[in-house]
């Protein structure tokens, strides 16, 4: 920021977008969405994951910077053509692909992916906010319960909850007490950190 | 959004924006007007005073027609009237903008130390980043909308922002007149024509996307009087330049559609004079 003799001027972007994180936090998706690294591992499909990067870039590029076909080829150094069949890709067909309700897809299957995973993290998408802040905050405890339930499967019964939790202390509390105060089955994750604030206040 | 994702109608009543003019310090102040009851029970136009409070306006026209002196003198304007203007100039530098705001500004009587302190520039003339990162620009605006505290945002020029891709006009400018419709700011966009083609009409780079989006055009135009034709038509001398302005239409609000004659003073603010009708 400088002043033009008494006028203020901002010349440097005061920027809180970060494509190139939002990029990379769409590639994680892509690859959650496929089951896991294990997964694609077990598959024999590991080389998809260079394409499920680019795919994921390109439509960060065009998504969130507004940019032209040609100019995201150019900047990636890849052509036009493989460009637009990323963008125009169908997720919904590369979805049934996916879940196995089609047997093939002409659709770019990376394309349909990164769209896919591209809309999950859009809606997804907070606060970006590290784990000392949430210690200062006093809300730590929600990212050490969001870690134990990744991979678990929702509805999510007593007895899974305090198996996943076990020996986690919520405001001081035993994750075993603070179960007795819940309600089960629980849908979601955002539900167990709700009921989890609740049982503790 | 209300949590059942409509709203009747009456819900609505609270949420919506007092309708009244933002001066721009030029008689385009009269040519808005909206509709009021008078004694004897009749409907009677009540001058605006100004474009209208929270909308977003276009301004368009061929190449130095005056669009930018006329979001300019709107900045000043306001400015010396005590409310904070975000001016995101991106054409012209920063340091260019401020000689042409101070001749402005003592031109017309404002006082240019409260000018100053009411107006944040955001160059995006010089740091390529704004123009090719819509949503660091928004950032940025963001962060002086909120810091500033300010009431109006001038974009000189949107076009600016899709220089190379017209392609992608609709897309831009509808995110920068959700953006400011979500951070409650009155705005002015200036979009540059790119042919004299349908000189007069509200197309301008980009199609007609822009002027579909935001809530109203203003067109600016100039004509050469060049023939002895026009010389007895617009009774001005052979070589002169007749500026005209019009208000294209308006979504908020009631206004003149007539083309107006104005000129650009010495001290280079906009003065308009009478309808064309009239000089005709």
């Amino acid at each position: 920021m400088s002043r033009e003799k008494g006028m203020e001027v901002i010349t440097s972007p005061i920027s809180t977008t970060q494509v190139d994180y939002l990029a990379e936090r769409v590639f994680q998706e892509c690859i959650r969405i496929l089951g896991g690294l294990r997964r694609l591992a077990l598959y024999g499909k590991l080389t998809w994951l260079p394409s499920l990067a680019e795919a994921a870039y390109i439509l960060v590029l065009k998504e969130e910077l507004f940019k032209t076909v040609r100019e995201i080829a150019r900047e990636l150094g890849i052509t036009e053509q493989t460009v637009r069949r990323i963008l125009r890709a169908d997720e919904e067909e590369v979805r049934r692909f996916i879940e196995g309700e089609v047997e093939r897809v002409d659709e770019h299957k990376a394309g349909g992916i990164a769209k896919l995973a591209y809309r999950r993290v859009k809606k997804e998408r907070g606060l970006f906010i590290r784990e000392e802040e949430m210690e200062v905050l006093g809300v730590d405890w929600a990212l050490r319960v969001l870690v134990r339930l990744r991979g678990a499967d929702f509805p999510l019964s007593k007895e899974d909850l305090k198996k996943r939790l076990e020996g986690i202390r919520v405001k001081g509390k035993p994750i075993d007490e603070i179960a007795e105060r819940m309600s089960f089955p629980i849908k979601s994750p955002t539900e167990v950190l709700r009921q989890i604030e609740e049982a503790t206040r | 959004m209300s949590a059942r994702g409509f709203y009747e109608l009456g819900e609505l009543e609270q949420a919506s924006p007092k309708l009244f003019g933002v001066p721009t310090g030029t008689k385009l102040d009269e040519m808005f007007w909206k509709l009021e009851r008078g004694e004897e029970g009749r409907f009677m136009r009540k001058p605006l005073g100004g474009i209208p409070y929270l909308s977003v306006i276009n301004v368009t026209g061929v190449p130095d027609s005056g669009k930018s002196v006329l979001v300019e003198q709107f900045a000043i304007v306001q400015a010396n009237n005590g409310y904070r203007v975000l001016f995101v100039t991106v054409e012209s530098p920063a340091n260019f903008l401020y000689t042409s705001m101070k001749t402005k500004a003592e031109y017309l009587g404002a006082d240019f130390s409260k000018v100053t302190k009411n107006i944040i520039v955001i160059d995006a003339s010089v740091n390529e980043e704004f123009r090719e990162n819509p949503k660091a620009l928004m950032d940025t605006m963001a962060y002086a909308i909120k810091e500033k505290q300010t009431n109006s945002v001038i974009i000189d020029s949107v076009t600016g922002l899709y220089e190379h891709k017209e392609i992608m006009a609709r897309q831009i400018v509808r995110v920068f007149f959700n953006f400011l419709k979500r951070w409650k700011q009155t705005g002015i966009f200036v979009s540059q024509k790119r042919s004299s083609h349908d000189s007069d009409s509200a197309d301008a780079a980009g199609g007609l996307a822009v002027a579909h989006i935001v809530d109203g055009t203003i067109v600016l135009d100039k004509k050469l009087i060049r023939t002895r034709w026009d010389v007895n038509l617009y009774k001005r001398p052979l070589g002169s330049v007749m500026r005209t302005i019009r208000i294209d239409g308006c979504r908020l609000t009631g206004h003149d559609t007539r083309p107006w004659v104005f000129e650009i003073s010495p001290g280079g603010t906009i003065e308009i004079l009478s309808p064309l009708e009239e000089l005709i």
